[in-house]
């Protein structure tokens, strides 16, 4: 099957110049967990999730932390996030999307997911233009 | 492409009755059981997207969702095979209720909530998303009511937006946005009378003044307006002169009338859009709708039913007694 007929038709996405808290609404209310970010033509220029947001809001030494027990509270990711909410998402985003054409077939979507491990995969038009997405549940409904 | 804009999107809830029991003054409370009840998603412009997404048309759905219920909405129309295309805002996307009694189906008893509040701010999200979008359009068609905090002009900016992408405009809304969106010279406009008979400033309660109202929208630059005139008739009017559109169905047939108008719609814009006459696209959208009403469920999609609905539908030039009206 071509990705085509498998993918969600769905064309949410956000532009580069939202805000942080924005974005956090947008996330929650259609309750995905990545967001494509395209142009003014709608072509695809990068991708944001919640993993991104919560990398950005933690404090910098807590990735060299090889455990959170050495941290009291939440009250600095919080502060930070509280700083950054206002910033434009393109501070951000990844600009290397790895992202799937309408035209190609099911098994080179399931591949992109499993191999990159990735929850959901932008779909993309001849012009780069966002098409769809497809979501690992896509594969496993359309494959049953 | 074709994209449908429903501003103020619903929850159709339809329930069927055998016997509905209203009494002016009730003295105590009484239950009525639904012997069946359906929900879907509604508003004009998602029926219509529901409508051409069955008949194979690829189509983009956009307005604004909220909520559990704006879930409900994005999910139907997926399942359906439409694009969706949505704005989230704060709030619940409404609910509207529809009653049908047995044996006077063609009487519905309807109750629409207001629709959720749109602020600035999620309008511009909406504005931003549209201009992406409407210059792949070749249809668009807004349709239905606005919600609280929409400026009643949007639908001329909207049209306007489109014609100057260049794309064709169909619009299908009642009082001041319809009103206000002629300017714009829209190429089909379809006014909903279940609230507003008022268009132009005339009542629009006799034949005559429905013509007479139409030639004077078409000479301000309004490709075609469709009124209906009577439950099983619409009058049709161009620059060119207009039709009379009749079906045959006695209306005491029709089993539900929810979405019928917007099967008429969609019906003529798919036939133009696949570059069929003006005359066979009247007489495929008016077979839609009729065939819509005559069926339980809210569209009828059923090229065959529609076909055979067709050959019972008359079409009238507007002439001789008609001029000058």
């Amino acid at each position: 099957m071509r990705v085509s007929e498998i993918m969600t038709k769905d064309l949410t996405a956000v532009e580069k110049d939202i805000s942080v808290r924005e974005l956090i609404f947008i996330l929650n209310s259609a309750d995905i967990s990545v967001m494509p970010i395209v142009d003014d033509d709608g072509v695809l220029i990068g991708i944001i999730s919640e993993k991104d947001l919560i990398k950005a809001a933690l404090p910098g030494y807590f990735e060299m932390l090889h455990s959170t027990s050495f941290i009291p509270d939440l009250n600095q990711f919080s502060t930070k996030l509280a700083k950054i909410a206002r910033d434009p998402i393109e501070r951000y985003m990844k600009r290397d999307v790895v992202s799937i054409a309408v035209d190609d077939d099911d098994l080179q979507a399931a591949d992109l997911l499993i191999r990159k491990n990735l929850r959901s995969l932008p779909v993309i038009d001849k012009e780069g233009r966002l098409a769809g997405v497809v979501r690992r549940i896509d594969l496993l409904r359309n494959l049953l | 492409m074709i994209i449908t804009v429903t501003l103020n999107p619903a929850i159709d809830k339809i329930y069927w009755v055998d016997r509905l029991r209203i009494e002016e003054e009730a003295q105590e409370e009484f239950l009525t059981r639904a012997v069946r009840s359906q929900t879907s998603a509604g508003g004009k412009g998602i029926n219509i997207s529901i409508f051409l997404a069955r008949l194979g048309v690829e189509n983009v759905a956009m307005g604004f969702v909220g909520g559990h219920t704006g879930h409900v909405v994005v999910r139907d129309l997926r399942d359906e095979g439409v694009t969706t295309n949505f704005v989230w805002v704060e709030g619940e996307t409404r609910t509207n209720v529809t009653i049908l009694e047995r044996g006077r189906e063609f009487i519905p008893i309807m109750v629409s909530e207001e629709g959720q509040a749109v602020s600035p701010v999620e309008m511009e999200r909406f504005m931003r998303r549209y201009k992406r979008i409407v210059r792949r359009a070749d249809w668009v068609i807004l349709a239905g009511s606005l919600p609280p905090g929409v400026e009643p002009d949007t639908y001329r900016v909207l049209a306007a937006q489109a014609q100057a992408a260049g794309a064709k405009v169909a619009v299908m809304a009642g009082g001041t946005p319809l009103a206000r969106v002629l300017a714009a010279g829209p190429d089909i406009v379809k006014p909903d009378t279940r609230e507003h008979l008022v268009l132009e400033n005339t009542h629009l309660s006799t034949r005559e003044r429905i013509i007479a109202v139409g030639r004077k929208v078409v000479e301000h630059g309004v490709g075609m307006v469709v009124i209906s005139h009577e439950v099983v008739g619409d009058l049709v009017i161009t620059k060119d002169g207009g039709w009379d559109i009749e079906s045959r169905v006695p209306a005491t047939r029709f089993k539900n009338l929810v979405g019928a108008d917007d099967a008429l719609i969609g019906g003529i814009v798919y036939k133009l859009h696949s570059g069929a006459p003006l005359e066979e696209a009247l007489r495929f959208g008016m077979a839609a709708g009729i065939a819509s009403a005559e069926s339980e469920e809210k569209l009828c999609n059923d090229v065959d039913e529609i076909s055979h609905e067709m050959e019972r539908i008359t079409l009238t030039p507007l002439g001789g007694k008609d001029a000058g009206k």
